[in-house]
């Protein structure tokens, strides 16, 4: 009985299990979900794009905006990409946003209202935050190897939180 | 009273040899193990009410000189043997007596002497609370080159990296604030600035034995002692000189994925330690010098020390005894936090990788002790323990600080009557800190403490004790304490003891902790002052049990209830603050600041069974704490504690062999600080695994080979196992070292 139970400790101690590993190679990134508050959205004609905004610079400026999308490489991304719209009119969406390692500080959802893309035309809509009021933004770090999950959103068009620029 | 099952030969052969006209005898003669007839080396050989002794050599042998004439009792005591005293030993003025001693082991050292629960020696089955020794031999043969690493097989013990914590007492906070007092002899030994335990600084090599009491201690011993007390004892000086020498070599092996493999040279873990000891007259005298070089298995955490101890005894009579003893350590140390990610564990983030701690740490420390009477025992002691340290960032001076801390205690024990013995006492502390991180503040304290250990029989023995604390800070208003204990134990038979106690513990916030301001170059939280913080305190209950079935088992079993108020805890949050004190603007970030948050209560059980086997060859110790840490607050689990503890080892003995092997299981941590995670920011730092850790070791007795020496090989993390003790800081990997020390 006592040759049995070294047996099954040593076993036991032997065993697969060996800790901690390093995680699948992925792509780096973030994701999580967007949820859109119901009856909130605005008339169609005024989303002539809806984007998911990952910005590397904050506070904002309506210098800095350009500067970061149009730069290279740029400091900010969008997704799911510059000419593509995220759903309209969904009560909410997965997103798997894949993006360069670094710190992007400032995480939400953007809308564009005009055919013109200026700073008028933009507003922030959602924003990865805390729960304050207003809430602050939480900067999500993104390294080689790292794809961050849970990054959850809320948009209520009706309440924005405070525009940046 | 306890039967002496000891079996001693005493010869007594006085010499017709005159020593001139001296008024002292001498004493000599050897100490045997009773079933082997082997030497017993470094038995303590004393008369008793006195500082008069020695401790055996190599070849058991012990020569006391400078001993006046008249009768004594003998008392000889050694860990791993019956403590006995020789009654009746009779010295002649300027005679050389001969005795030659047999003493019987115990292997199962249920029953050791301790001082550190009453400030006082008694037998362990005397005190009313918990207490664990790790001796000498147990360090040496683990090869434990720092405290902290002895005290990982001690059961109810988990060490977090820096920071050490007694039956759930601490969480995290990187070592800052101890909930747990390193005594060194007796005297606090936490540094000034921040209330941490310097692990690196205690002298190893001449540690005779740590004790480590569990529960609150601040009846006795003040501010910091709310999860328990460490009290690192050091060697004593032997009779006849004595070179001492520890080498080892340990070599990483590679990390179990290759992801985590960044060096590609063999990564060594290197050390050196020489003592030398011995007594001239009423001079006795320990000097040692160390050297240790580790590498690391993970990038920029390599560290360079030196270490430097010496200790000087003076008996000035047989009734006064001197005692001085200085220590230092200069070392180099990569300044690593944390990992980059897990897919890259043993490589820190860039923020990372050019810094540099060097620090110089030091104490020196003076104590006296007076047998006045037999029945009154005086001792004064007095620490100054200095810590300079800075940080460099690529060259570039970060943080510099120098704290410096002046603690005396002035203790009497006195046996009022054959039931009861008293032990009052004053003490006091000076702190002194200049930092760039925690500013320029002083702080002053002071203390007195009384107890009582009455016996209302030969069965029952009763200690009641209070101490109040005077403590202030820099500019902050003062604040007092006063903290009681109660302990009873019964005693029915000779291998039965029941206790129950009550105790109070409290710490007083650190000046880093009060103070301290940083925007970090590591990390992307500020770091805020909170001089509003109050003390922590604590209550704490325990009932036990310790039994031993013949000399075969013994079984111990304590139930324990910890409550805690005014926790002082690191918040990290994003809110508004001042970047800089005088800065006119607030600016929102994440920041960390210490805040009084947290009342808990923490409850458990904890059991400890040894074993002998096989008479004398093979033994096993299992240790096993459940613990139950309830943050009352927001009636969660505490952050930071695992809630199962089992530490198991074995040993076993033949001839000149020694194998030994630990077990160690700490259950998953349930609770982390995920906004830590999120805002420092620690990649992947949510990521842990339960700790399973297998060390295995053995060593050979060169002494058959006419050599006095041992070699021993030992393998650490056999299973080479992944895990985390710390947020985001891979444990070692698999380690071999190879060690040689010896005795001349």
């Amino acid at each position: 009985m006592k040759k049995l139970l070294l047996a099954a400790i040593v076993m036991s101690l032997l065993s697969c299990d060996h800790g901690l590993e390093p995680p699948p190679s992925v792509q780096p990134g973030f994701g999580g979900t967007i949820y859109f508050e119901k009856g909130t959205w605005p008339a169609s004609d005024s989303l002539v794009n809806l984007w998911l905004f990952a910005s590397q610079l904050y506070p904002l400026d309506s210098a800095k905006i350009f500067t970061g999308l149009f730069s290279n490489p740029p400091a900010i991304y969008l997704y799911p990409a510059t000419d593509k719209n995220l759903p309209l009119f969904v009560d909410s969406v997965s997103f798997a946003f894949n993006v360069p390692p670094g710190t992007y500080k400032y995480v939400g959802v953007l809308q564009h209202s005009a055919n013109d893309i200026n700073a008028s035309s933009l507003r922030v809509v959602g924003l990865y935050g805390t729960n304050d009021s207003p809430p602050l933004p939480i900067p999500i770090i993104v390294s080689d190897f790292n794809f961050v999950s849970g990054v959850n959103i809320r948009v209520n068009f009706r309440k924005p939180p405070p525009s940046p620029f | 009273m306890r039967k002496l099952s000891i079996h001693i030969v005493l010869i007594l052969a006085w010499s017709t040899a005159t020593l001139g006209q001296t008024i002292y005898g001498t004493l000599e003669g050897t100490v045997k193990d009773s079933e082997t007839s082997q030497p017993v080396v470094g038995a303590n050989v004393t008369l008793r009410s006195s500082f008069i002794g020695a401790a055996s050599d190599s070849g058991g042998r012990f020569r006391i000189t400078r001993i006046p004439a008249g009768t004594y009792s003998l008392v000889v005591s050694m860990l791993g043997y019956q403590r006995t005293t020789v009654e009746g030993v009779r010295v002649v003025r300027g005679q050389v007596g001969s005795i030659e001693i047999s003493m019987r082991p115990v292997p199962l050292q249920s029953d050791p002497v301790i001082i550190t629960a009453n400030k006082r020696e008694q037998s362990l089955q005397e005190v009313p609370v918990s207490v664990a020794t790790v001796t000498a031999r147990m360090i040496a043969d683990r090869n434990n080159v720092t405290l902290d690493d002895a005290l990982r097989y001690v059961p109810g013990v988990n060490v977090l990296s820096d920071q050490v914590n007694i039956r759930g007492s601490s969480g995290y906070s990187r070592g800052v604030g101890s909930r747990v007092l390193v005594l060194l002899d007796g005297l606090p030994y936490i540094t000034g600035d921040t209330g941490e335990i310097n692990w690196e600084s205690i002298p190893m090599f001449e540690v005779d034995r740590l004790e480590v009491v569990k529960g609150a201690g601040s009846a006795l011993y003040g501010s910091s002692a709310l999860g328990g007390v460490i009290n690192v004892i050091t060697k004593e000086s032997p009779s006849t000189p004595e070179l001492r020498f520890r080498a080892f070599s340990g070599l990483y092996d590679k990390p179990r994925y290759s992801e985590w493999d960044w060096s590609p040279k063999p990564r060594f873990n290197s050390g050196l330690v020489m003592s030398y000891a011995g007594k001239s007259g009423a001079l006795s005298y320990l000097v040692s010098a160390g050297r240790t070089v580790d590498e690391s298995y993970r990038e920029n955490d390599t560290y360079h020390r030196w270490s430097l101890f010496a200790k000087v005894k003076y008996d000035l009579s047989s009734t006064q005894s001197l005692t001085i003893s200085s220590n230092y350590i200069d070392r180099s140390h990569g300044n690593y936090f944390w990992w980059k990610s897990l897919a890259e564990a043993t490589r820190p983030p860039e923020s990372q990788l050019n810094g540099v701690v060097n620090s110089h740490r030091g104490n020196i420390s003076l104590a006296y002790k007076e047998f006045i009477s037999d029945k009154l025992f005086f001792t004064a002691k007095a620490i100054y323990f200095g810590n300079f340290w800075r940080d460099d960032s690529s060259g570039r001076v970060n943080n510099v600080s120098a704290s410096h801390l002046f603690s005396f205690d002035v203790q009497a024990t006195y046996d009022l009557n054959s039931s009861n013995v008293l032990t009052f006492g004053v003490a006091g502390n000076y702190d002194k800190v200049e930092a760039n991180l925690f500013g320029s503040h002083p702080g002053v304290g002071a203390a007195a403490y009384a107890q009582d250990e009455a016996s209302l029989s030969t069965e029952v023995k009763l200690t009641a004790g209070v101490r109040f604390d005077w403590q202030k800070v820099s500019v902050l208003a003062s604040t007092a304490q006063l903290n009681p204990k109660l302990g009873v134990v019964y005693m029915p038979d000779s291998e039965t003891s029941v206790r129950a106690s009550f105790g109070s513990g409290f710490r007083y916030p650190a000046i880093g902790e009060l103070y301290i301001e940083s925007n970090t170059n590591v990390s992307a939280v500020a770091v805020l002052p909170n001089a509003d913080l109050k003390p922590e305190t604590s209550i704490s209950y325990e009932v036990g049990i310790n039994r031993s079935f013949g000399q075969r088992v013994s079984i111990d079993l304590a139930l324990y209830n910890n409550d805690f108020r005014n926790l002082i805890e690191p918040i990290v949050e994003i809110k508004q603050y001042h970047p800089y004190p005088s800065s006119p603007i607030e600016v929102e970030g994440p920041v960390i600041q210490f805040e009084n948050v947290t009342k808990a209560r923490i409850q458990g059980l904890e059991t400890v069974l040894r074993v002998e086997w096989w008479k004398r060859f093979f033994s096993t110790d299992i240790g096993y704490t459940y613990t139950w840490p309830l943050d009352l607050a927001d009636h969660t689990i505490l952050k930071f504690r695992p809630r199962h503890l089992l530490y198991g080892s074995g040993m076993f003995t033949w001839n000149h062999l020694r194998a030994s092997a630990d077990a160690r299981y700490l259950s998953r941590i349930e609770r982390i600080d995920d906004n830590l995670v999120r805002l420092a920011p620690i990649v992947n730092g949510d990521q842990r695994v339960a700790i399973k850790i297998v060390d295995v070791r053995a060593s050979y007795d060169l002494i058959g080979l006419g050599l006095p020496a041992r070699v021993g090989l030992n393998i650490n993390n056999l299973l080479n196992y992944s895990y985390v003790e710390l947020l985001g800081n891979l444990g070692p990997v698999r380690t071999y070292y190879l060690t040689i020390e010896g005795m001349f």
